[in-house]
Formats: structure tokens, C-alpha cells, sequence
């Protein structure tokens, strides 16, 4: 069930492959806004890599939540999903499918913009550094985080209003620790101390909403329809 | 689908909207093989009563009960024999009919086979927009996409929230038909209209209104 759930979801996001492009392209402008409005230098650009490129993938989230539950709210699918499936495989497909259109390319697209903030600068030419494959692995254990809390904010909000701002605002505070500790990745490879202890963390908060999420926002989605 | 075995059945069950009692401590029962028609003016509970049957709307008060079982119990499979079809048709505009249909099946477990589709298709007039996208197709003909979910699946209760609107008079009979062929076949059929539908059997009308009142 869960696969039918999934390969739905899959299939409605490829028809709508202009909305997922959106966000991705959302990412890319928004960091390569800096260089232009900071300062082009490689040394300072490095230091702000992390945040910038942080910030950028978690407003690109936010960016891409709607389209995944808005439209099955209005049209009544939502619904017919929830009398036919569990609540909790129905947010999860959902999660899901954001991650793998909307959170995927982010990751694999931030080595780009790794480059462009001179991530792997070093002074000494000679030495190779490992900054933006830790940046990739900061972006997938924070990323699907950040789509599986994304999915209990938009539930909650779906009857409430029409308005995507208060997803955001209800969103984004308990994007902080995913923030705090993802950006410390980069910043702890940066000053080349170790940065397992921040993964780590990572990892569980992953771990963590993984188990809890999918059900309350299951339940939020329930409690959207009534 | 022979089997004798689907009563729905509420008890005690209170809804409110706002603030506002809608419907107050009513009791009734749907059994098997029956055609029931809710019948009130607009605002009196109708969608209310058919969201509360079918699990969508919280309860202030009372049970649902399938089969004696509580419908929420996972053991009354609740979800496996219950098609609801609201004012909203519940399809993606950007998937085809074929598949809007398809993965409702898939959904019930069992994937409508290219031909099934074809065949309730035809007898709706339809067969020859399936690979067409849902938004390209009129209002009519989105709402009769919606009815062929009504032989695609198997299910054994209808609750079909003003399925008549917006019908043809060939539709209609079409309905009416597949409407005494389920009941006959023991499934339970819930619906409300405005319009009396003629040649349609009914066997039980269940009035809203502000005092309940039901009459068998």
C-alpha cells in the first residue's frame, strides 16, 4: 500500500516538474546571490559557505512543501486517501516523495554552489580538503528532517489558512537545531576538527522524526479533513 | 460480495459544526441489501452525517458500528468495504482517467486491469477519453469518471453524497441500475438527492431536519 501511496505521489510530482524545478532553482539563486552582494574573496565567501547554503536549502524546503498537500486538500483526495490508508502511511509517502523530488537534488546539487562559495579553498594550493563531500553529508541527514517536520506544520495548517507564511513561521524554529548542528558540520571540517559528533547528531534527530513525525502528521492530516 | 454479513449501524450519534449541534443522538441502521435516501434541506446534515459514517468527521458523541464491530476496530476492515464519493471528486487533474482509477484500485489491493476500465468506460461513454488528462474532460464527464470507481472496486458499503447531480437522464438510469444491482447483491447503499430518481428502489428514507424524524 505504501508503494502504490509513494508511486502516486512520484507520479504527480513528475507531472508537475516545473513546481520542483522551482525550489531547486530557488537554492541556486539565493546562493549565488552572495558573491555579488557580500564580497567575491574566496577566504571570506568560504567562512559564510555553511550558513548560506544552509539557510538557502532550508527556505527551499519550506518552498516546496505546498504543492505536496495543498492540492490533495482541495480537490478531496486527501480524503479518499485517509479513508483507504493509514493517516501515518499517507504522511509518510508524502515525506517521502518531498524528500526524493524536492531534498535529493538539493544535495546533489550543492557541490555546484560549494564551488561557487570557494568551499574547498585552501591557501596552500597543494592541499586537497574534503569540505564539500561533508557539506553532501550534512545536506542528506538534514534534509529529510527537514521534510518530515515540514509535513506535520503543513498538515496542521491545511485548514487553517491559505496562507503558506504560517507554516513558516510555525516551521522554522524547530528547523534551528537541524540548522545549528548541519552549518557546525561544515564550520568544525572548516577549522579541521572533527565533525563525527555533529553528524552524529544529525543523524539522530533524523532518526528521531522519522519515528515520531510520520504519525503525528498522519494524525494533523486526520484532523485537517474533519 | 453474496454474503449477508454488512449492517451499519449507528448509535447515540452526536455531530456539531461551529459550535452548533447539527444532529442530535440519532440511532439508525443501514442492513445489507438496502437502498437508503437521505432527505433534508440543505444545511440540515446531510454531507455532515455521510463524513461521520464514513470516519472523516469527528464524533461528539456515539458509535459507528460495521458489522457490530466498532468501525474504527482494525478487525471491521472498515476502510476495505467503504467507497465514499463526495461533492469533491477526488481526482488529480494532471493523471489521466486511467489513472485516477487505476490507483484507487491498486489502493483497495487489487489493480483495475486495462479491460475492466475499458468496460465500465463504455457503458458511461467514456471509452475514448482514457488517456485523456482529468482537467481536459467537461464537468459531466469528470463525474462520471468518478462513478466508474463505483464497479472498480470492491467494496461493500456506497455512501455517495448527491451522486445524481449534474446526470444525464441515461447516467441516471445507468446509476439507478448499478445502484439495485449492488443492493442486490447484498452491499449497502447510502445517498442523498434532491430529486425523487425515478425507477430507483428505495428501501428506507431518512429524513434531517432540525427535530429528527426517521420513517422506514
Amino acid at each position: 500500500m505504501f508503494a502504490t501511496l509513494l508511486k502516486r505521489e512520484l507520479m504527480l510530482a513528475r507531472r508537475n516538474w516545473v513546481g520542483i524545478l522551482i525550489p531547486l532553482f530557488f537554492f541556486v539563486m539565493v546562493v549565488s546571490l552572495f558573491p555579488f552582494a557580500v564580497s567575491p574573496e574566496a577566504e571570506f565567501l568560504q567562512q559564510i559557505a555553511a550558513g548560506v547554503v544552509w539557510v538557502a536549502a532550508l527556505l527551499s524546503v519550506l518552498l516546496s512543501l505546498d504543492m505536496f498537500y495543498r492540492s490533495d486538500y482541495q480537490d478531496g483526495s486527501l480524503e479518499q486517501l485517509l479513508i483507504m490508508a493509514s493517516p501515518t502511511q499517507v504522511a509518510l509517502s508524502k515525506v517521502t516523495a518531498h524528500w526524493l523530488v524536492t531534498g535529493l537534488p538539493l544535495v546533489l546539487m550543492s557541490p555546484v554552489l560549494a564551488g561557487l562559495m570557494h568551499l574547498n579553498y585552501s591557501p596552500d594550493a597543494n592541499v586537497a580538503t574534503s569540505h564539500t563531500a561533508v557539506m553532501m553529508l550534512s545536506l542528506l541527514l538534514g534534509t529529510p528532517t527537514m521534510c518530515l517536520l515540514g509535513a506535520i506544520g503543513m498538515s496542521l495548517s491545511l485548514a487553517a489558512s491559505r496562507n503558506g507564511m504560517l507554516v513558516a513561521v510555525m516551521i522554522l524554529p524547530l528547523y534551528v537545531p537541524i540548522l545549528i548542528f548541519g552549518s557546525a558540520v561544515i564550520t568544525a571540517s572548516l577549522t579541521n576538527s572533527g565533525y563525527n559528533a555533529q553528524l552524529a547528531i544529525l543523524g539522530a534527530i533524523l532518526l528521531f522524526a522519522l519515528v515520531l513525525t510520520p504519525f503525528a502528521a498522519g494524525r494533523a492530516l486526520k484532523v485537517a479533513v474533519s | 460480495m453474496g454474503s449477508n454479513n454488512s449492517n451499519l449501524e449507528v448509535k447515540g450519534l452526536t455531530i456539531s459544526r461551529n459550535e452548533q449541534i447539527l444532529l442530535e443522538d440519532i440511532d439508525l441502521a443501514f442492513k445489507a441489501g438496502t437502498i437508503s435516501h437521505l432527505i433534508g434541506e440543505n444545511g440540515a446534515g446531510k454531507t455532515s452525517l455521510m463524513r461521520a459514517l464514513a470516519g472523516l468527521l469527528s464524533l461528539d458523541s456515539g458509535e459507528v458500528f460495521w458489522n457490530s464491530l466498532k468501525s474504527n476496530h482494525p478487525e471491521a476492515n472498515f476502510s476495505k468495504v467503504l467507497l465514499f464519493l463526495a461533492h469533491n471528486l477526488a481526482m488529480k487533474h494532471e493523471l489521466s482517467i486511467a489513472e485516477n482509477l487505476q490507483f484507487y484500485s491498486a489502493l483497495r489491493g487489487k489493480r483495475a486491469s486495462t479491460s475492466d476500465i475499458q468496460q465500465v468506460a463504455t457503458e458511461l461513454h467514456i471509452e475514448s477519453l482514457l488517456d485523456r488528462n482529468f482537467a481536459e474532460l467537461s464537468a459531466g464527464q469528470q463525474h462520471k469518471v468518478s462513478l466508474c470507481r463505483l464497479k472498480l472496486e470492491q467494496t461493500k458499503l456506497w455512501i455517495l453524497d448527491e451522486p445524481f447531480v449534474n446526470l444525464d437522464a441515461q447516467t441516471r438510469d445507468w446509476l439507478s441500475q448499478q445502484l439495485m444491482s449492488f443492493a442486490n447483491n447484498g452491499g449497502v447503499v447510502i445517498f442523498t438527492s434532491h430529486q425523487a430518481i425515478e425507477g430507483l428502489k428505495i428501501h428506507q428514507r431518512v429524513s434531517l431536519s432540525h427535530q429528527q424524524e426517521v420513517s422506514a
